[in-house]
């Protein structure tokens, strides 16, 4: 039997989750005030997962950057391997919030989305 | 290789006023200074009170040129367009030996010939300065307040726009004389000069070595002070001072209002190793903020906004404590230089007068003739926080950035941080910004308009994000773009 | 120089229903919402070149959760408003500084275009918050480069492209603070440490978890700079453990070197136009004292948003704003049913609770009162008392303070004119 505690991330609630569990499949937490920290917590113990949010290059805008962000959760260990996409990216003014620069990133049901205008420079 | 006929080593207030002062003379001058700006040392780093001279003994250069630069105040801060302000000073005592010592004082002052000294009670501190404490104290109605950066700042710029040149970032690293000329070398550049004055400060021991006079050593004193929120400006009308320890070299732990309204806490007096060490420390900070509270209770933390500190170049070591006199001298070893050593205070009062004694030992030697277009006026950037609303709407009519407010605490427009970036002595760092528009001086420390100012300096200078320097040499802000 | 006067300026004052200070997310929920209240003639004056204050350099997610029930970046939140602000074509003017505010509800603005002057029948105040400089926590040492506020490393690299180091450290466990830390890691920073000088952190636990703990980030509670050294750059800072009297434990120093030292420590009220009409301050919150209905000392101006109090979410600043447009609405319509007049039932506090928003009520509407607790606890109860009558009750599970709480009383609890006491105790 193993023991371990968490923080959830998914509100600003973060409740801290109390976890119960052996390699078996037996699983029993409590702390979270809904049923999405339990979700949070099987997914922390299998396959822990994040978003991100970053910056892209814009040539000719307001601003030189538009932000981005993933609108799904990756594996944690691929972040910096999207950090590496987001860099590369180079976009043109005028940019729409919304626009998605990489669809199912890595094969993932997750895009990759623009999350502010950026209107050409005036 | 740039030939001179006078170089003046140090652009601090000493240094400016006498390349001003110079620029009347049909010569060619020119300024060396090791840091990016004028007034980066002692000479910014001050409580920024024109003195009027009670504490300096009795036919003293001190005394003598501090009367005077005190008097001639009015006209100098009216020429160049800075901001001035006769507040008069409160010294103020409690007990009889403090008495004692106050009296000891009037009497020394009106023996320098200072005006307007008189011993007043309790009932006239409390009209004058009401949260001021004290039961008895010294009134001098000469004593004035003004920024320092500014006044100096002024001379630069008026020298500059009457020909002087100044170099920045210029060290001086060796000076050979040739039997007729100055051989200097400075921030790897080579000059000739007919003659040097050596107002170099903290460096002027080093200096003097330089030129071939041997005997002198700078002993750097720090001085620490607190810089109070403007909110706290009404409760402080006038500089409040104790009654200084004669031994120590220093004025005491005093309260100063600025001229732009916030106040002065400070300073210390720690004698140091090191002439370039500003560090403020928790000690001293403490012992500020309890000395300070003895004579004005209203040293609230909510009203901290700012620590800084300044280094007294003082002939005089710790052991002997007190004042060495100014030495402003030319000596045989040196033929043709003004060697000026341990000009700490009352420097800044007496700049204007230390430079026209200048020019009075360069004429022992030759004859200077007066320049007749030198202009004396020099105008500092218009301001608009201080305009009536109808004055203001014509500032942005005539031009339409002072409508964009950059810095809101001190409300300083755009077109003030343009005018402030493009000054006549071509310094673009933060820090020459902000001495310059006030702009990051207020209560947020350029929370709030750091990042425009940035960006408008790259804009204006086409530097990088690498090149922008924050104030001293190497103190780079940004290590580049984030992205691309 | 003369150049100002070149004669009288004519200045022409302009009328308006409501002219709201500061285009963040306050000031555009409260003008959607009164909008929608009927009130139509409304101006919102906002300083920088577009709308959405904070917002639009605050890009990590989890913003509106509670607002819209899912969970976007700043500059999305705040395009929601945007396009709620231009659906309604509600006016509004950017790169326009207001300088001048009086009690009589008269605003100066400056703009490119001219010096502005208005009337307004009310004003509501939007104009958020700033933080706390270095100065403010009078930290020793040298005064190099490279020492940031939070807000300003972010501005920095979110919206200016700029990097501001590579070895940072950062003071304060406030979650901007958290924030930057990730975000200069994935920019490919080095962030040492954050150090918290209180015993448990000022931001919010989720933040600890996604933005320290997984990218390796160690939080040091009870421990804080006493030193910044390097005469040019930044070249480390000393650190020091502290004790319960919150100085710092002689012998206990530490340098980290670094390039970088953020400061997240604290978010003050931006309250200077305030103070120049005349309104009240609450020591606290270093905000207005308002009532239930958003209204300052100052009948006719109104406040909300982090101006008033400092908000951990988005979603309770917009909430608060749309609130305001009631009182405000009935402020406007109406003369003579009190309506004209803050309230005046005080609300007070034990030490256990930092303060309340609104401190005044009138014990005739249903009021939703904001606090934080002044320290973490479990299972705590907080109560509400008029006089010896309980009014209402609340157990919360995990108390900290960085989780702003709210506790609802029903109108027909007040009994008399008696001061109200928000308590706590533990279960």
């Amino acid at each position: 039997m193993k023991n371990r505690t968490f923080t959830c991330i998914i509100c600003p609630n973060g409740c801290d989750i109390a976890v119960e569990y052996d390699d078996e499949g037996y699983f029993r937490c409590e702390g979270n005030l809904c049923p999405k920290g339990e979700k949070y917590v099987l997914n922390e113990l299998t396959a822990p997962q994040r978003t991100i949010s970053s910056s892209v290059v814009v040539d000719g805008g307001e601003l030189p950057l538009a932000s981005v962000r993933l609108n799904g959760p990756v594996p944690k260990d691929r972040i910096f391997d999207v950090m590496k996409e987001i860099r590369a990216i180079r976009l043109k003014a005028p940019v729409k919030a919304g626009t998605v620069l990489i669809k199912n990133i890595f094969g993932f049901d997750s895009d990759l989305i623009v999350t502010r205008n950026v209107e050409k420079k005036a | 290789m740039q030939h001179f006929d006078i170089i003046i080593i140090g652009a601090g207030v000493v240094g400016s006023a006498a390349a001003r002062e110079l620029s009347r003379y049909k010569l060619k001058t020119g300024v060396l200074e090791k840091t990016p700006d004028v007034c980066c040392g002692t000479s910014a780093r001050n409580s920024g009170v024109i003195h009027a001279g009670f504490n300096n003994k009795p036919g003293s250069k001190m005394a003598r040129f501090c009367v005077e630069g005190n008097a001639g105040f009015d006209k100098i801060a009216g020429e160049l367009d800075i901001p001035f302000r006769r507040t008069g000073k409160l010294v103020v005592g409690f007990s009889s030996d403090d008495k004692e010592r106050l009296i000891a004082m009037k009497t020394q002052g009106e023996k320098n010939g200072v005006p307007g000294l008189k011993m007043v009670d309790k009932d006239f501190i409390r009209q004058i300065a009401p949260n001021v404490k004290g039961e008895f104290a010294l009134w001098s109605g000469s004593t004035g307040i003004c920024s320092p950066f500014e006044f100096t700042l002024a001379m630069a710029e008026n020298a500059a726009a009457n020909g002087t040149e100044f170099f920045f970032d210029s060290e001086v690293t060796d000076i050979r004389w040739d039997g007729k000329n100055y051989s200097i070398t400075a921030g790897g550049k080579e000059f000739t000069s007919r003659w040097i004055v050596n107002c170099a400060g903290l460096g002027s021991d080093r200096i003097s070595s330089m030129l071939g006079i041997d005997g002198y050593t700078i002993h750097p004193c720090k001085g620490e002070y607190f810089i109070l929120d403007k909110k706290a400006g009404p409760l402080l009308p006038v500089p409040a001072y104790p009654v200084p320890n004669p031994k120590e070299g220093g004025l005491g732990i005093h309260l100063t209002p600025t001229i732009d309204g916030n106040i002065l806490v400070g300073p210390s007096n720690e004698y140091l190793n090191d002439s370039d060490d500003y560090a403020c420390e928790q000690d001293v900070m403490d012992m500020l903020i309890a000395d300070g509270s003895r004579i004005f209770p209203h040293l609230k933390r909510e009203y901290f906004i700012r620590n800084f500190a300044g280094i007294r170049p003082k002939l005089t070591t710790k052991e002997e404590g007190g004042y060495h006199d100014f030495v402003i001298e030319r000596r045989a070893e040196a033929p043709h230089a003004v060697n000026l050593v341990g000009i700490e205070s009352p420097g800044l009062t007496s700049s204007v007068p230390i430079s026209k004694e200048i020019v009075r030992l360069i004429q022992e030697e030759e004859k200077l003739s007066l320049r007749d277009d030198f202009d004396p006026i020099r105008h500092r950037i218009t301001t608009f926080a201080d305009k009536s609303p109808e004055e203001q709407a014509g500032l942005i009519a005539d031009d339409p950035d002072y409508g964009e407010i950059v810095c809101r605490c001190e409300t300083i427009t755009k077109a003030e941080v343009l005018a402030a970036i493009h000054n006549p002595l071509g310094v673009h760092t933060v820090t020459g910004i902000k001495y310059r528009c006030r702009a990051m001086m207020g209560r947020c420390q350029g929370g709030y308009c750091q990042t425009r100012i940035a960006e408008l300096i790259m804009r204006e200078t086409g530097c990088s994000r690498e090149e922008i320097v924050y104030g001293k040499d190497d103190s780079w802000m940004f290590t580049g773009k984030v992205r691309g | 120089m003369d150049v100002y006067r070149k004669g009288a300026w004519m200045m022409i004052t302009e009328h308006r229903n409501v002219i709201i200070i500061g285009g963040g997310p306050a000031g555009l929920a409260a003008a959607c919402a009164l909008y929608d209240k009927g009130v139509k003639d409304i101006l919102i004056l906002e300083r920088e070149p577009r709308l959405g204050g904070i917002l639009n350099q605050c890009i990590h997610d989890g913003f509106g959760l509670s607002r819209f029930g899912e969970t976007l970046s700043g500059p999305e939140y705040a395009g929601r408003f945007i396009e709620a602000v231009r659906q309604r074509k509600i006016d509004y003017i950017t790169e326009c500084t207001v300088i001048n505010l009086d009690n009589n509800k008269c605003v100066t603005a400056a703009a490119q275009d001219g010096l502005k002057k208005y009337q307004a029948d009310a004003v509501i105040l939007t104009m958020g918050c700033r933080e706390r400089p270095r100065g403010g926590l009078a930290i020793p040492g040298d005064r190099p480069s490279g020492v940031f506020t939070a807000g300003v490393a972010q501005s920095y690299m979110n919206l200016h492209n700029t990097m501001v180091g590579k070895k940072a450290v950062i003071l304060g466990s406030g979650d901007i603070g958290m924030i930057m830390a990730r975000r200069l890691t994935l920019e490919g920073a080095k962030v040492e440490a954050v150090f918290e000088i209180l015993p448990y952190p000022s931001g919010l636990p989720r933040n600890i978890e996604q933005c320290l703990n997984d990218y390796g980030i160690p939080l040091y509670l009870s421990h804080t700079v006493t030193r910044i050294n390097g005469k040019a750059r930044l070249s480390s800072v000393t650190v020091s453990e502290v004790g319960r009297d919150m100085k710092p434990i002689k012998g206990t120093e530490k340098e980290w070197p670094c390039d970088t030292l953020i400061l997240s420590v604290g978010l003050i009220p931006e309250n200077e136009l305030s103070l120049q009409a005349g309104v009240v301050l609450d020591g606290r919150t270093k905000g207005a004292i308002v009532d239930e209905n958003g209204m300052t000392s100052v009948p006719g101006i109104f406040a909300a948003g982090n101006v008033l109090h400092v908000h951990d979410l988005v979603d309770f600043v917009s909430l608060e704003a749309e609130k305001l447009a009631e009182g405000v609405s009935a402020y406007l319509q109406d003369a003579g049913e009190g309506n004209q007049k803050t309230c005046a039932i005080d609300i007070q506090t034990d030490e256990t609770i930092g303060y309340t928003v609104p401190q005044k009520v009138s014990g005739k509407k249903d009021v939703t009162v904001s606090f934080r607790p002044k320290f973490p606890s479990q299972n705590r109860v907080f109560e509400v008392y008029q006089g010896d009558r309980l009014l209402t009750r609340k157990t919360v599970r995990k108390a900290i303070p960085a989780v702003m709480l709210h506790i609802d009383i029903p109108a027909e609890k007040f009994v008399s004119e008696e001061t109200v006491r928000v308590v706590s105790h533990e279960e």
